[in-house]
């Protein structure tokens, strides 16, 4: 089986926040209001983050935009007392929304904040999806049912999912999955194609060979979560 | 010694107006309840920084209590101590009381409180690697023991000496699993500590000892009863015992985690925004003060002296419980070298909204209400030293000697 990873070239980041954008229409994660933003209410399954060092004018700052990791060793996967989020067989770390029971002890486990408590039912009733009912594991018989709900759900916990309702799709297609085929949205949308998604386990892949070829580093190497998402430094 | 319990007659005004008073809370409490839930917990403090907010203070500084008393209780039924007789009953229910309150608490914290059975599905559908499943086990367990250990304590069964070192020996456990929930996450440095559990139940010791003393204390005085100021002098002592081993143990785990290099948390808790809860809250009035009180040669030996020491110790521990909660999931987490600029480096804000103080309050309110209550229809005081000390008491009624009758003769 497949391990999905990613690779976010720092080098040409050029911290424009199209994929924060296109996560939040691609998977309808609530676009927040500026009272939400202020009380940090307000759901990102993708954000990009300034890191800066220094003062003015000798001053270097360094722009990430961070997904969740999609860790090896996942934090929340072992905090989690309802079985709610789970590591697949390739990788790709999810949420069960019903089986969430909203304690939110992953939210305080996870080192990169990428997980998000959704505070409020969604106002508008906007988002369909009915062609894309991907399943709870890749060769798992039954359905969980449409992607993510017809309607959003308060009271539950949310993360990014590498787009899997995507991945899971070409893969039963067939379709190529990495490079030119098919990608998360927020390599789709990367003006400056400084994000790369494949099989961090195929040596052929797009990303096995930058891995191979460049310099590479995750973030909090420190906590030993060996993250999915890895960076290219400048 | 023979000693009789009976229950308060409960038919003063003063009374009837606590209950009343009570009650509303509790209803007002349900209602923000039932409001935050329908609209979302946009309405509480939490946010996606500080995602525990008061209720989880709350929880853990009632399951610190609860351990607590139960630690008091063990006096009694377990090393047979009977001078502590009289207030013995009283800590067993405040101990069953408590832990129901926290389970208030922790439940309807959940988002979607509805799935609650989820986490007592022992590994079927919960996921033991958890510290919160497997407290599941404790906490479901605990409550169990503690209504069997009341219903022997009131019953003056020959089963109370062997339910209550089970008992007592649980409420270790659950508090202890209670600070494994915080000391095992390594992504919050205020919290990561292995010394956590044992921190949490020598903090519980201190807090319920505390709050026994002054409950009992308050409980007896207004409901009229003879209590016996060399008790409370006694209790005091063993309050300085334990303080002083909680003291250590704050320092040994602070200390630690302030030598060189990685320190950012304890200096992010000691001279960070959320210091004044562990200078102001957890080391003056837990520690310093009650230490002060109870160790003056004169003030250590009144009963006003050593209440206002337990009064002070208590709120003191809920600043330690505090000093976890917001410091620790308020500090920004350090993703990348450097300064993280904009929302995503602020540390995390805790705003006192309406609708949860309001839960807050209803849940101290609900015990509070059961607590009278149970002094009410349980035999849980000792009786008035002679009926003639009762006849002038506001609480002293005809039925009373009917009752007294009844009360348990140990």
């Amino acid at each position: 089986m497949a391990r999905w990873g990613m690779i976010i070239d720092l080098d040409k980041c050029v911290g424009c926040q199209a994929c924060s954008v296109a996560c939040k229409s691609e998977n309808n994660v609530p676009h927040g209001s500026p009272h939400e933003w202020k009380r940090h209410q307000d759901l990102y399954w993708h954000k990009v983050i300034a890191a800066s060092e220094g003062v003015f004018p000798t001053v270097n700052t360094q722009i990430i935009p961070m997904p969740c990791m999609h860790c090896e060793h996942p934090p929340c996967v072992n905090v989690c007392p309802a079985k709610a989020t789970y590591r697949r067989g390739d990788g790709v770390v999810m949420q069960n929304f019903r089986r969430c029971i909203g304690c939110r002890y992953c939210i305080i486990a996870c080192p990169y904040g990428s997980r998000n408590f959704n505070f409020k039912d969604q106002e508008r009733q906007e988002y369909s999806r009915p062609d894309l009912p991907p399943d709870l594991d890749l060769g798992y018989a039954s359905h969980i049912g449409p992607w993510p709900y017809p309607r959003r759900t308060r009271g539950v916990v949310e993360k990014c999912t590498y787009c899997f309702h995507r991945i899971d799709q070409a893969v039963e297609k067939g379709q190529k999955v990495g490079g030119d085929g098919v990608v998360p949205a927020c390599v789709e949308a990367c003006p400056t194609n400084a994000r790369f998604f494949g099989d961090l386990d195929d040596p052929e892949s797009e990303v096995s060979r930058l891995l191979a070829t460049r310099n590479s580093m995750k973030l909090r190497e420190e906590m030993s979560t060996d993250p999915k998402t890895i960076y290219l430094p400048r | 010694m023979q000693l009789n319990f009976t229950p308060l007659a409960g038919t003063s005004r003063n009374y009837r107006v606590l209950v009343a008073v009570l009650a509303a809370l509790v209803v007002a409490g349900v209602t923000a309840y039932m409001v935050s839930y329908l609209a979302g917990f946009r309405l509480w403090g939490i946010n996606n920084s500080v995602s525990w907010g008061q209720l989880i203070t709350v929880d853990i500084f009632f399951i610190g209590l609860s351990a607590g008393s139960l630690v008091v209780s063990s006096l009694v039924y377990v090393f047979g101590q009977e001078r502590y007789k009289p207030i013995g009953r009283m800590a067993v229910f405040m101990g069953l009381l408590l832990m129901i309150g926290a389970m208030v608490c922790v439940l309807t914290d959940l988002g979607r409180p509805e799935k609650m059975w989820r986490l007592f599905m022992y590994g079927y559908l919960s996921n033991m690697k958890s510290m919160f499943a497997v407290n599941g086990i404790f906490y479901a367990g605990y409550i169990g023991l503690l209504l069997a250990y009341l219903a022997a304590a009131l019953a003056n069964s020959k089963l109370t000496k062997i339910i209550a070192p089970v008992a007592v020996l649980w409420a270790v456990l659950v508090h202890m699993g209670t600070g494994a929930i915080f000391g095992f996450i390594e992504t919050r440095g205020i919290m990561y500590s292995p010394l956590k559990p044992v921190e949490f139940i020598s903090a519980a010791f201190v807090s319920g000892l505390a709050l026994v003393m002054l409950l009992s204390y308050v409980t007896l005085k207004l409901g009229r009863r003879p209590f016996n100021k060399e008790m409370y002098v006694s209790l005091g002592r063993m309050l300085i015992v334990l303080i002083l081993v909680l003291v250590v143990l704050v320092v040994t785990d602070k200390l630690t985690h302030f030598y060189p290099p990685a320190r950012e948390s304890v200096l992010f808790l000691t001279q960070g925004p959320w210091s004044w809860i562990f200078w102001g809250m957890q080391v003056t009035m837990g520690y310093v003060i009650p230490l002060i009180i109870l160790c003056h040669p004169r003030w250590g030996r009144t009963v006003k002296g050593i209440m206002a020491a337990c009064l002070i110790c208590v709120i003191g521990i809920f600043g330690e419980r505090m000093g976890i909660i917001f410091p620790g999931l308020s500090q920004p987490l350090q993703y990348y070298p450097g300064e993280i600029e904009g929302v995503w480096g602020l540390r995390g804000g805790f705003p006192i909204m309406p609708a949860e103080t309001l839960m807050t309050v209803g849940i101290f309110c609900l015990l509070s209400l059961i607590y009278v209550l149970g002094l009410k229809y349980l035999q849980l005081l000792p009786a008035a030293a002679s009926e003639e000390a009762v006849g002038g008491g506001t609480e002293a009624v005809a039925g009373h000697k009917a009752l007294a009758t009844e009360g348990g003769v140990t």
